[in-house]
């Protein structure tokens, strides 16, 4: 029943690598958009995991706020990629470069 | 009543503020506005001379806190207004000369379209007048002084569009400031060494013996620097007949009765200082003595009336810093009060001439005028000769304490040049008469006698011109010179030099000696004045040109200043410190070409800057560890 927290850590590491190699090596902003979820959600369960260990629910409130950011943060982020695909047709975020030298 | 006298400043303040906003739609009333507010104000300082007068003699000091202004460590600075003997002498004659020449300008400036701007300019001028009189410190008579002096600036070039006038406005604001400077340095000298500002503190005996006299003698120099600027004395009295580019009674208030008459207050409020120093009185002799008898005979070779009531002026200021030098203050004080009487009215006078004459002012084009303009014509002369000290005229007692006063001083020469000087005065003042108001008519147009708006404060100087003298019938007993003894000092019997009588008697001869000479040549007949003037061509331009002091100054101190300006201007600046800002700019332009280059636009790049730094992160916290 009681697990090692190692375990829960080497799962969120995992999740967090592969979110991060997402947001490298993809070019659609939608798959982009997906793998930042996927750090986030990573880090949520090295929250509650902690959280777990300490016998405490900071880490577990923690979370949720999180939760909530990130649901925020894709309103905003799904607004702004629908905005660009209407007016470009593409989401690929290696067309939108017009801040640049 | 006393404690009323704050609204005296006040009711010009709110004068001037109501002006400046609602001037355009008050329109005529604008003037009549300013002119009841003045009256006001001079009602007042009548009720305030009244209760002081009540008082015993030695008690005739009334301090009055408004509210603290500076309150910084041991530095304070009180917005207190002083009623004593000699501010309320001057405030007298602010508000009443004042009063007088607002109602003469309602009808003087009756047909100029900026009417409130006027009428808001005088009122503020008044106040900050008002100020500087009643200041109980330093810094308040300094804020008076600069805002003097700001309004001066601004009336001058009231007709800006002139540019004679708003170069007149600039000089006269330059000019001035220079003094200013001094000045300021000596306030700031006055707090350093003796530690207050307030004149109840720091000219009480006590603070005085507290320092060596040098450093009196520095401040009384630095003030008076000040009070020459202001009071147009000689080397910086350049200004003043320039300034007559702005209206009239511009000229009567600012630059005969009031401002330049500051200099002259400062000096007597501050006289503690000067006699300690003594050497500092000495300079204030010499420079009074020589502005007189510069001034008088630069007034001889004007053609423009007005500058001859300039250069008058001037000569009547050093005059009054001529008493000074003496320490006969009551004396300066006495010709200060009688001269704002006839000086204004003669400016106001000249003021109707060039409204009959359509703003004529050359003297050459006038004569005769007594006949259509018979009641200016009158009191114009009844002004003329109080100046010139004709007895029982105003300017006879006035100026005749003056040269008393020299006599009894000790030293004969100066009494001899005050006379040289007197009878100048009168010679100038006399070829003016009759080259305006007598002989034959060399005008052209329809002269015509002012509305009696511009008349009645006409009549009203001339009642003071005349009347003025009963103030001071006799420099030891009269009615000033006893009232001002608390501030001034007791004026003694003098013990040693001419009696009276037999130095009034020399007095009105010379004056006599003046008028005789100025008919001989400019009223009789018998001499062609026209003739005269060619054969002397040389020295009428030397005397008009005010012994070319203003082209001295233009080539030794003006065209180095600008030569000066331009290479700093040109060169220092435009190569030197631009050259240094863009040399800075284009380094950076530099820089930036190349590490601009870091800002791809690829979101993916800024994403794995991001990762990289993440990490940097957690590797040096991690080492940290």
């Amino acid at each position: 029943m009681n697990t090692p927290i190692a375990y829960f850590l080497v799962v969120s590491a995992a999740l967090f690598t592969i979110g991060t190699v997402g947001v490298l090596v993809r070019k659609n902003a939608l798959v982009i958009f997906m793998s930042v979820e996927l750090q986030l959600n990573a880090v949520n369960l090295a929250l509650v995991a902690f959280s777990r260990m300490h016998g405490n629910l900071t880490g577990q409130v923690l979370a949720f706020f999180s939760m909530v950011v990130a649901a925020a943060e894709v309103v905003v982020g799904l607004a702004i990629i629908v905005a660009i695909y209407r007016r470009r047709a593409s989401a690929n975020v290696d067309d939108v470069n017009l801040l640049k030298w | 009543m006393l404690k009323w006298v704050w609204l005296v400043p006040v009711l010009s303040l709110a004068g001037a503020a109501i002006n400046l906003f609602a001037g355009k739609k008050l329109g005529r009333r604008a003037g009549w506005l300013a002119s009841a507010l003045m009256v006001a104000a001079f009602g007042i300082a009548l009720t305030v001379l009244n209760d002081l007068a009540k008082l015993p003699g030695n008690e005739r000091t009334f301090i009055l806190h408004l509210y603290d202004w500076v309150t910084v460590g041991s530095f304070r600075v009180a917005v207190d207004l002083r009623v004593d003997p000699l501010s309320v002498t001057m405030m007298l004659v602010v508000t009443g000369v004042g009063a007088l020449i607002h109602v003469y300008s309602i009808g003087y400036m009756e047909h100029d379209p900026r009417r409130g701007r006027f009428f808001a300019f005088m009122n503020l001028f008044a106040f900050f007048m008002l100020m500087l009189v009643l200041a109980e410190n330093f810094l308040i008579l300094y804020l008076g002084w600069e805002g003097v002096g700001l309004c001066s600036y601004l009336l001058i070039g009231f007709w800006f569009e002139r540019t004679i006038a708003a170069n007149a406005a600039k000089k006269a604001f330059v000019t001035t400031r220079i003094g200013d400077t001094f000045m300021l340095i000596g306030v700031v000298l006055v707090f350093l060494r003796l530690g207050s500002l307030d004149f109840a503190k720091v000219l009480s005996q006590g603070v005085s013996s507290s320092q060596p006299s040098g450093v009196f003698t520095v401040i009384a120099l630095l003030l008076l620097a000040g009070a020459i600027g202001k009071s147009a004395q000689v080397p910086l009295h350049v200004w003043l007949p320039d300034a007559m580019e702005g209206p009239t009674p511009v000229s009567a208030l600012i630059h005969a009765a009031t401002m330049v008459t500051a200099g002259v207050y400062l000096v007597a409020r501050t006289h503690v200082f000067f006699e300690i120093s003594g050497v500092a009185l000495t300079v204030v002799l010499i420079v009074g003595l020589v502005t007189a008898v510069y001034a008088a005979t630069a007034a001889l070779g004007q053609d423009d009336f007005k500058r001859v009531l300039a250069y008058s002026t001037i000569s009547q200021l050093g005059f009054m810093f001529f008493a000074l030098g003496l320490k006969a203050y009551a004396a300066a004080i006495f010709l200060l009060v009688t001269h704002s009487f006839y000086k204004a009215l003669m400016f106001l006078s000249a003021g109707s001439v060039m409204h009959a004459l359509d703003d004529e002012t050359d003297m050459k084009k006038m004569g005769g005028l007594i006949r259509v303009m018979p009641i200016t014509g009158t009191v114009f002369s009844l002004g003329a000769l109080a100046l010139a000290g004709v007895p029982p005229l105003a300017g006879f007692f006035s100026k005749d304490q003056v040269i008393a006063a020299a006599n009894h001083g000790g030293d004969q020469l100066a009494w001899v040049v005050a006379l040289v000087a007197a009878f100048f005065s009168a010679l100038y003042i006399m070829r003016m008469i009759f080259l305006t108001f007598a002989g034959r008519p060399r005008w052209q147009g329809h002269p015509y006698e002012s509305p009696p708006v511009m008349l009645v404060p006409l009549i009203l100087l001339a009642v003071g011109a005349v009347a003025g003298g009963l103030l001071g019938l006799s420099a030891v007993t009269g009615k000033l010179p006893a009232f001002l003894a608390p501030v001034l000092g007791e004026v003694h019997q003098p013990t040693r030099g001419m009696s009276e009588t037999g130095l009034s008697l020399i007095s009105v001869i010379v004056a006599l000696l003046g008028v005789g000479g100025a008919w001989l040549v400019y009223g009789s007949g018998r001499i062609d004045w026209v003739a005269l003037r060619v054969r002397s061509a040389g020295l009428q331009r030397f005397l008009q040109g005010g012994w070319y002091v203003d082209d001295v100054y233009s080539t030794v101190l003006v065209a180095p200043g600008k030569a000066g300006s331009a290479v700093l201007a040109y060169v220092f600046d435009a190569g030197f410190i631009d050259g240094a800002v863009n040399a800075v700019g284009r380094l950076f332009r530099a820089l930036a070409s190349v590490g601009r280059r870091v800002q791809t636009g690829l979101v993916r790049n800024y994403a794995l800057a991001f990762l990289f730094g993440v990490v940097a992160i957690f590797v040096y916290v991690g080492f940290r560890l």
